[in-house]
């Protein structure tokens, strides 16, 4: 066997395990359930505002805290507290992705991503 | 259906786009045609270049219809609505052309047609022009349907830019299209805020020139496998092959810059799907590049230059789909939206791939076989809709097939590369690259994979990629250092190690006398186990990026003598090197000055929980950041843009503070696309200061409140032991007291007292009282309401409602409540500049390249 085969092996090995590995350690989406159900395991989870429950944010006492309630795709709702600054725009926010994990009652996130459908595309023209 | 008279739409322009249009793919089709047979019949030939110089001409007049339709406002027309207004600055009217997919893809056709035509000059009448225009015209006849907008049986075929908004499916229902005269009244949407900076109006150019340029490598390939001619193409190929290198490069960079400039994600690189996108054709093209030389100077590599030059070609329409098929669904903040489209662009990747396999097999009844089958899938999915099993059935199989054909039929080397040879780490550096480019297709493609197996596997975040890709990037780096020592053929192996081992001891002590307070004194002991492993990994980057650049100047110096024509690669691999030692410093070392001063509780959630990098700032106050002494000063409007002053103190000998810098980060609040904030940076040789606003109030003046003003009253039904939530406290409904018993109520009429014990805890738990009173004298109800100064919270008792028996309370929050505040994250990022040199010396190091090319090309060819 020559060098370069030897080598063509060792990189299709070494593809092969970072795909295993990651895989592992990989978080997957979830709802809230799964996520009750597996306390400090990290995951992605998709849902929508509560527009009637609270959204509380004081930066005064930590601009790092912003509280909510999301409803996730099956209809579970949950507190979440984000370890972030409140987003811009949150309230006209049509899906959240929130990416953190469950502790005692509430979903902790660290992470959040917002789909505004509104933003690029309101199907509403402007006229003056 | 519609009979109403428009007054003031200029259909002409449309039609006009839409002659171009057609026209454009109508002559791709006839060059693509007369080029095929002008391999049997040269008589086609004068066709087809003619038909290939229309198809030119076409897409330069689509280019210009659009231009004008821009300048002049049509708005009738949905792309100049979406993507213009008559507010917006001119200078950003060739962002509007390409904030669009359709936009993007003429950007691309109109490279693909400027390199064609350079390239039909340069291979006229030579043994290339046929087949590799052939395959530019195949690529063009692709391209040129993805805008015409066209529908076939249920396939929609392209997106057309030329449509009337009364015509476009999503628009056509709006109301005002009644009105006969609506285009005099019509604005249009304008451009999408983050877009609005100098970056991107050069970014995307360079960029689709970047990735029309993989086009030359990949139509040269697929001409020589097709022609049989495997070894001749490369010399010519090569200096294209740089030029891609060259300009993707700079592109992808300008992204970067473009990313820390306008976007708030605190950084030049985010591994998000859209910029791995573009980085790994660029990285398998970078292989390409080093696989041909080898195969210049020694023979060899041939299978592997084939397979490269096809594969970022092949990567560059994969990440089309990938961003424009709407498939990354949450996993990018930056894809284009999905125009239905996802269909035919799977169609082109396949029938790519499917040519190039088709080619690669050289026994006839084996490749016919091929094609066949493939066909029947094709007719297959066509009419019984797709199959995701024959799908990867056929992919899997077209895997194999590749494979075998590299067994078969590509010649062995009888001799085996010495361990010393250049060629052999050369060859090692493409592997590195193919594998880093293959985990980080295969990170970005996760949402692919759920799509097609059914999993919910999140994207990965930043730290993932990062810990993935610094082991590659060592090892690129210490090729990068080694391989220019060494010789084709072989080196004598002592003579290089002692040659080498300078520059390497020199490049470990200022490595080791970086690293240590970099990485060591303060950080590591303080860090986690998988924390501990970055850090080394880090201090191994750092030893090995600097043996890089140092190895190449000594190069430069000592063996070319500082000879510049001939240090194309020397000056090209230095200043990669210096980008990497950009990129890990002002990544690793980036610092956070903005801290976070709440007392909060430390999570136990894990580290990432626990970054503290939000600062309130009250306007006037003055606070500790860092090594600075911050102010918020205010703010003001200007147009939709909203800046926010902070200065920047520092203490002077005297212990006093003195005025810095000032840094505006500013938020537009674009009433049609929302709020987005733009950071501000001060810049310096060897750091920079970044800042930008997460949270603030664009809109009360809080200037000039007074402490009667308070925002609208909020109304809350309850009964006792429920809670009210204001901004800044938790309202329990504790009590009621009353001066009469409840049955004695309904009786009596002239006079009652209740009063609401209400418990307010504040967010820092401590209780303030309120006691609203709900007073009824001579039959009229006169509330008295109570107000908590300190929480700037006025409470009414005004109702009863005895059969449910709940009350009502409204409670409002005192305007000055909200003191003008922003919250804000302040970096440093050390080093950043370093980045951008590394990317500037690496260009020029390739431009120098290309020319030795040329001028090697020539002598040989005279």
């Amino acid at each position: 066997m020559k060098k370069i085969h030897i080598l063509g092996i060792i990189v299709i090995a070494i593809a092969i395990g970072v795909i295993f590995i990651s895989l592992k350690n990989t978080s997957t989406y979830a709802d809230f359930t799964e996520a009750i159900a597996n306390p400090d395991q990290e995951f992605h989870v998709v849902g929508k505002l509560n527009k009637n429950q609270p959204q509380i944010y004081d930066p005064k006492v930590n601009a790092d805290e912003f509280r909510f309630t999301m409803i996730d795709n099956k209809g579970v709702e949950k507190q979440v507290v984000l370890h972030k600054s409140k987003p811009q725009d949150f309230e006209k926010s049509e899906q959240i992705v929130l990416i953190g994990k469950m502790q005692g009652d509430n979903f902790h996130a660290n992470e959040i991503l917002m789909k505004c459908p509104s933003k690029y595309n309101d199907g509403k023209p402007q006229i003056n | 259906m519609n009979t109403i008279d428009y007054v003031g739409e200029r259909i002409w322009a449309g039609q006009l786009g839409n002659g171009f249009v057609v026209l454009s793919f109508v002559a791709a089709l006839l060059s693509l045609v007369t080029y095929y047979l002008s391999v049997k019949d040269a008589s086609f030939l004068k066709i087809a270049r003619m038909a290939f110089n229309l198809q030119a001409i076409a897409v330069l007049g689509i280019v210009a219809t659009m231009f004008f339709m821009l300048f002049n406002h049509y708005f009738e027309y949905q792309y100049v609505w979406q993507h213009s207004n008559t507010e917006m600055n001119m200078k950003y009217i060739l962002s509007c052309f390409w904030e669009g997919q359709e936009g993007s893809f003429l950007l691309w056709t109109f490279w693909n047609v400027v390199l064609g035509l350079l390239l039909k000059k340069q291979l006229k009448d030579g043994v290339w022009e046929i087949p590799v225009m052939t395959i530019f015209a195949l690529v063009q006849v692709f391209l040129a349907s993805m805008i015409l907008g066209v529908h076939i049986l249920d396939y929609k075929i392209g997106s057309n830019p030329f449509l009337l908004l009364r015509e476009h499916p999503e628009f056509s229902n709006l109301p005002f299209i009644q009105d006969a005269n609506y285009v005099a009244k019509l604005n249009g949407r304008g451009l999408n805020p983050l877009l609005m900076n100098y970056w991107m109006t050069i970014h995307p150019p360079t960029l689709f020139l970047g990735f029309a340029s993989t086009l030359v490598p990949f139509a040269f390939s697929i001409a020589a496998l097709w022609n049989k001619k495997y070894t001749e193409w490369q010399g010519i190929a090569l200096p294209w092959t740089y030029f891609g290198i060259l300009v993707l490069g700079v592109g992808i960079l300008m992204g970067g810059a473009w990313a820390y400039e306008a976007l708030s994600f605190g950084g030049f690189w985010a591994w998000d799907p859209v910029e791995n996108a573009s980085l790994v054709p660029w990285l398998v093209l970078v292989a390409a590049g080093h696989t041909m030389i080898i195969n210049k100077n020694k023979g060899g590599s041939l299978f592997t230059t084939h397979f490269l030059t096809i594969g970022s070609f092949l990567l560059v329409l994969y990440s089309t789909f990938l961003t424009r098929s709407g498939v990354l669904g949450n996993a990018s903040v930056h894809a284009f939206t999905d125009l239905g489209m996802t269909g035919q662009l799977v169609l082109y990747v396949l029938a790519f791939i499917f040519i190039s396999v088709a080619l690669l097999i050289r026994d006839k009844l084996f490749q016919t076989t091929y094609i066949v089958i493939s066909f029947m899938i094709l007719f297959f999915s066509m009419i019984y809709g797709y199959s995701k099993f024959l799908l990867m059935f056929w992919m899997v199989s077209s895997a194999v097939i590749t494979l075998f054909c590299y067994f078969k039929y590509f010649p062995k080397e009888k001799e085996e590369e010495d361990l010393y040879s250049r060629e052999f780490w050369m060859f090692l550096g493409a592997l590195v690259l193919i594998l880093g480019a293959l985990i980080i297709t295969y990170f970005t493609s996760i949402p692919v994979i759920n799509k097609l197996f059914g999993t919910e596997y999140a994207p990965p975040k930043i730290p993932v990629y990062n810990v993935w890709m610094i082991p590659f990037t060592i090892a690129l780096m210490v090729l990068i250092a080694a391989a220019q020592f060494l010789k084709y053929k072989k080196t004598e192996g002592k003579k290089f190690l002692k040659r080498i081992s300078y520059t390497f001891i020199l490049s470990l002590i200022f490595g080791l006398v970086g690293a240590v307070p970099l990485y060591f004194l303060s950080d590591f002991s303080a860090a986690d186990g998988a924390e501990k492993w970055n850090l080394i990994s880090y201090a191994l980057l750092l030893i090995t990026a600097l043996f890089a650049a140092l190895a190449n100047a000594d190069y430069f110096l000592t063996v070319l003598n500082g000879k510049i024509k001939k240090s194309g690669a020397a000056i090209a691999h230095f200043g990669f090197a210096l980008l990497i030692l950009g990129a890990l410093i002002s990544t690793s070392k980036k610092v956070v000055l903005s801290k976070n001063t709440s007392d909060r509780k430390v999570s136990g959630l894990g580290a990432e929980f626990d970054e503290k990098k939000s600062i309130l700032l009250t306007v006037g106050d003055t606070l500790p950041m860092g090594p600075y002494l911050v102010t918020y000063t205010g703010k003001k409007r200007e147009g939709i843009n909203v800046y926010f002053k902070v200065d920047y103190l520092k203490l002077n000998k005297d212990n006093k503070a003195e005025y810095d810098f000032s840094l505006t980060p500013h938020v537009q609040d674009n009433p049609r696309m929302g709020k987005s904030p733009e950071p501000d940076t001060k810049h310096y040789l060897t750091r920079d200061i970044y800042t930008h606003v997460t949270y603030a109030d664009l809109n009360t003046d809080t200037l000039a409140l007074s402490k009667d003003a308070y925002n609208p009253a909020k109304n809350y039904v309850g009964h006792v032991g429920d809670t009210i939530f204001s901004s800044n406290a938790i309202i329990i409904i504790d009590s009621l007291r009353t001066n009469i018993s409840k049955t004695q109520y309904e009786k009596i009429d002239t006079m009652l007292e209740v009063t609401a014990v209400l418990r307010c805890v504040d967010v820092r738990s401590k209780i303030h009282m309120a006691y609203p009173r709900y007073v009824i004298k001579n039959n009229m109800i006169i509330p008295v309401p109570d107000i908590v100064d300190d929480l700037g919270l006025k409470l009414v008792f005004w109702k009863i409602n005895p059969e449910a028996g709940s009350i009502e309370i409204t409670m409002s929050e005192r305007l000055s409540n909200t003191k003008d505040f922003i919250v804000m994250e302040a970096y440093v990022f050390p080093y950043i500049n370093v980045l951008w040199l590394g990317i500037i010396i690496m260009a020029i190091g390739t431009f120098i390249a290309i020319l030795e090319r040329l001028r090697a090309n020539k002598t040989l060819s005279a």
